[in-house]
């Protein structure tokens, strides 16, 4: 018999290569276009991959009963699936082609070489997506940890982008001391326009995270797709018609093997009747590298038996019964009903609950912050927090003109703000430390907080203090008195104070607008009169 | 050169000088010009005209840094950052006298490319045909500043490697110093802790302004910023005064500026200590001011 492969496969095989690294191409560039534009509003829809993200819209919807119109997009999806099955899995998800690449190179290695052989079970995903929609609807959203643009967009936004930032401002040095100057001064002004943020708290821990997730593909290929992916799973729910359905021409096939030893995702191409419709991505890797072109996808349009995941409705109901343990465990946490001092939120950024419900993690907003203010929470916000957006004024402010984060949040955790809006915005509010300060306690000038002060007129105003010196003498000096009132807690005070360690001026998220509980200033009977007029 | 050619210049030149005296003798010109009028971009113009043209102070192929306030994201209206209107003229006059690059550049304090773009210059500079550069960390080194309290400081090379220098101020209030003007503007020049200098300000901004020198000061006071220093916020902590005052000597143009905030420049501890260090001269009876209104 002649042995030839399929042409058509190996061609629709690169089509599919071609697809998905045009994609996971568009996916950095919109990352990297996830920054100060130069002009006050960003054009582009930066957060856009998300719109089409369906596990997004259900468990933002569920968990906060606010329905996201943008989110509405990802409906485009299901359908598309509920026809044609996975293919977004296999063609489109720039997540699945970092896994299928590296799980290629992987295969190629003679170390990291992944299992071929695998009996284990395809179900956790699916237990995934059934814990996280449990927990949703009790208002715990904890789609962000393993929803797959969450996850590499924040690994992007908080590992990844800090060391190309620092790889390129050391290739800029290098330049320098190689005598290439105009190199070097090229690569620092492409550094100031890009704004790379180049320091995150728990970096390293969403890093090793995401060099995990990759190392995984060494155990088995595409790791993540096959086992813990949620969003992956609930397209597994959704491809229903699979309307390209694989065929094997029992004349051609010599039982070889090779397309199951093959698959990416364990989809157990052979024999056909066996297949795994809902676990296939359509990569055409096994009509492809089928010795005698006997595998085909022909279009057909009667339906057939449906082939997914054998899920027992016993591990069903104890998953989902564990999802709705998880919401109140969580939430016995202070974090809801104290605030914590550090847990200073973006301008625009919903009331805690409603934020919590919303938040998927996903670091739009920490890229996007000009001046890297924003950091991933790790304890400030209670356990189901953790990786929520927090300022982190020592590290950085929030500029007063800037709106950006509020633009860029893909579920509504971050109101959309006009500039104008967010001048008006408190989101803290500073607070003096009279035991550190340089003219209250030492007695020296300083009115560096007072200077950056933004708001007009300043919130810190300067007020003459005496401070008597061990030698007797009193040193008078203007000391910075902070209004609560017209502090906005934009933190420029903090980053700016001379005193390194622990500044001598601090913002605390008492007094944000967000918040009636953490109020700090109850008005005033003429507020309330001149309010009410 | 053709011998022919070297006579006709010599015979030519020689007229040259003989009809126009004040061509050798510096003297001649003022030593500060305040300019007055409607558009920030004549008045410039007509203030280094004062002063003998941008060629007295730009050799054709001089590498240019021009150093204007860029330090708040605030835009023009708010008067926190030098005019871009002076900015673009200045840039232009320098390339005319012949200069072979004009770089603009300042160490700002808010986020820098929202202070490049917000704040008009970046593309006023451009337009005019200067490079606008961001600062870079990488191009930091420490050097002796030889001043009385900065003994050594960070300093971006940018600013030591230019053959001329022209600082362009924008005129505002300062809780410390009292105003910003010339010579607080060199700590846009600086990197490292900038902000611990407020501990002894009037002597770091004396060491800073010893150290760099300028060819020329150009302080645009064309929107000064008189209150709510030195940034601003609304239009009504503005007043135009619509002047720009220019100069070589960066004491005698900061003591004219702080007579637009009704200070004397002898209430000025730095003018002071910038006096008697030989920075220039601070009493301005004693300067040779031309003033004028276009």
């Amino acid at each position: 018999m002649k042995r030839e492969r399929s042409k058509k496969y190996l061609w629709l095989q690169r089509l599919r290569i071609i697809t998905q690294s045009i994609f996971f191409l568009l996916f950095f560039w919109l990352f990297l276009q996830t920054h100060y534009p130069g002009e006050d509003y960003l054009k582009i829809t930066v957060e856009r991959f998300f719109h089409f993200d369906p596990l997004l819209l259900l468990t933002t919807l569920l968990a906060s009963r606010v329905l996201m119109a943008a989110l509405l997009l990802s409906l485009l999806t299901l359908v598309a699936t509920l026809l044609f099955g996975r293919f977004v899995c296999g063609w489109l998800c720039p997540l699945g082609a970092l896994h299928q690449f590296s799980s290629f190179i992987f295969k190629k290695t003679r170390w990291l070489k992944p299992q071929k052989d695998d009996r284990a079970s395809l179900a956790p995903k699916y237990l995934i997506l059934v814990l996280v929609l449990a927990a949703s609807l009790l208002s715990l959203n904890l789609v962000g940890y393993l929803d797959p643009l969450s996850f590499l967009y924040r690994s992007f936004a908080v590992f990844i982008s800090p060391l190309l930032n620092l790889g390129l401002s050391q290739s800029g040095n290098l330049a320098y001391l190689l005598g290439l100057k105009s190199l070097g001064q090229a690569v620092s002004q492409a550094l100031g326009n890009l704004a790379l943020n180049g320091l995150f708290q728990n970096a390293l821990l969403i890093g090793s995270l995401f060099l995990a997730a990759v190392l995984l593909n060494a155990w088995k290929e595409r790791f993540w797709c096959r086992y813990l992916c949620p969003a992956g799973a609930l397209l597994g729910l959704f491809s229903r018609f699979n309307l390209f359905q694989l065929q094997i021409d029992p004349e051609k096939c010599i039982n070889c093997h090779l397309c199951s030893i093959h698959c990416e995702t364990n989809a157990r191409p052979y024999p056909a009747e066996d297949w795994r419709s809902s676990e296939c991505v359509y990569c055409e890797t096994c009509a492809a590298i089928c010795p005698t072109a006997a595998i085909s996808f022909p279009l057909r349009l009667q339906a057939t038996r449906m082939q997914g995941v054998n899920l027992s409705r016993r591990r069903l109901l104890l998953t989902s019964i564990t999802g709705l343990f998880l919401a109140p465990i969580f939430k016995i946490s202070p974090a809801r009903h104290r605030s914590h001092p550090a847990l200073i939120r973006p301008p625009g950024a919903a009331a805690e609950p409603e934020f919590l419900a919303r938040c998927v993690k996903c670091g739009e907003c920490m890229k996007v912050c000009p001046t890297n203010a924003l950091h991933p929470a790790l304890t400030e916000a209670g356990p189901e927090g953790v990786w929520t957006p927090v300022l982190v004024p020592r590290i950085g402010y929030c500029e007063y003109y800037c709106s950006l984060c509020t633009q860029v949040c893909p579920t509504g955790a971050i109101r959309e703000l006009t500039v104008e809006e967010k001048v008006t915005v408190k989101i803290g509010t500073a607070w003096v430390d009279q035991t550190r300060c340089l003219p209250y306690a030492l007695g020296k000038p300083c009115i560096v907080c007072e200077e950056h002060c933004p708001v007009s007129p300043k919130a810190i105003q300067l007020v003459r203090v005496d401070t008597l010196t061990p030698e007797g003498k009193v040193a008078t000096n203007l000391a910075p008195f902070v209004n609560v009132d017209s502090c906005i807690g934009c933190g420029i005070c903090e980053n700016k104070c001379v005193v390194m360690d622990l500044p001598a001026i601090r913002v605390s998220s008492v007094g944000e607008h967000r918040s009636t509980r953490n109020r700090l200033v109850l008005p005033t009977v003429e507020d309330q009169n001149q309010l009410e007029t | 050169m053709e011998r022919r050619d070297f006579i006709k210049n010599l015979i030519v030149g020689g007229l040259a000088l003989k009809l126009s005296p004040g061509l050798l003798s510096q003297t001649a010109w003022p030593e500060l010009a305040v300019v007055e009028g409607e558009s920030p971009a004549a008045i410039t113009r007509e203030a280094l005209k004062v002063l003998g043209g941008m060629s007295r102070f730009i050799s054709r192929g001089d590498k240019v840094l021009l150093k204007p306030n860029i330090g708040w994201d605030r835009t023009p209206e708010m008067a926190a950052c030098t005019n871009p209107e002076v900015v673009r003229a200045l840039v232009e006059m320098t390339l005319e006298a012949g200069a072979k690059e004009v770089i603009v550049m300042d160490h700002t304090i808010n986020q820098p490319k929202r202070c490049y773009t917000r704040s008009g210059i970046q593309d006023a500079a451009r337009a005019a045909g200067a490079r606008v550069l961001f600062t870079d960390e990488q191009r930091l080194k420490k050097m002796a500043l030889r001043g009385e309290w900065l003994k050594e400081w960070e300093v971006f090379q940018d600013f030591v490697e230019a053959d001329k220098l022209i600082n362009v101020p924008v005129a505002k209030v300062h809780s410390l110093s009292r105003v910003t003007l010339g010579l607080k503007n060199w700590l846009g020049a600086i990197g490292g802790n900038r902000n611990q200098l407020h501990q002894k300000i009037d002597q770091a901004v004396v060491d800073l302004g010893a150290f760099f020198k300028p060819t020329l000061t150009v302080l645009d006071a064309y929107r000064v910023l008189f209150r709510n220093g030195p940034q601003g916020g609304r239009i009504s902590d503005t007043r135009l005064q619509k002047t720009v005052v220019a100069g070589v000597d960066p004491v005698a143009v900061d003591a004219y500026g702080a007579t637009f905030f009704e200070i004397k420049p002898q209430e000025l501890a730095f003018l002071k200590l910038a006096q008697s260090r030989g920075l220039g001269q601070f009493e301005l009876e004693k300067v040779r001011i031309e003033k004028r209104a276009v």
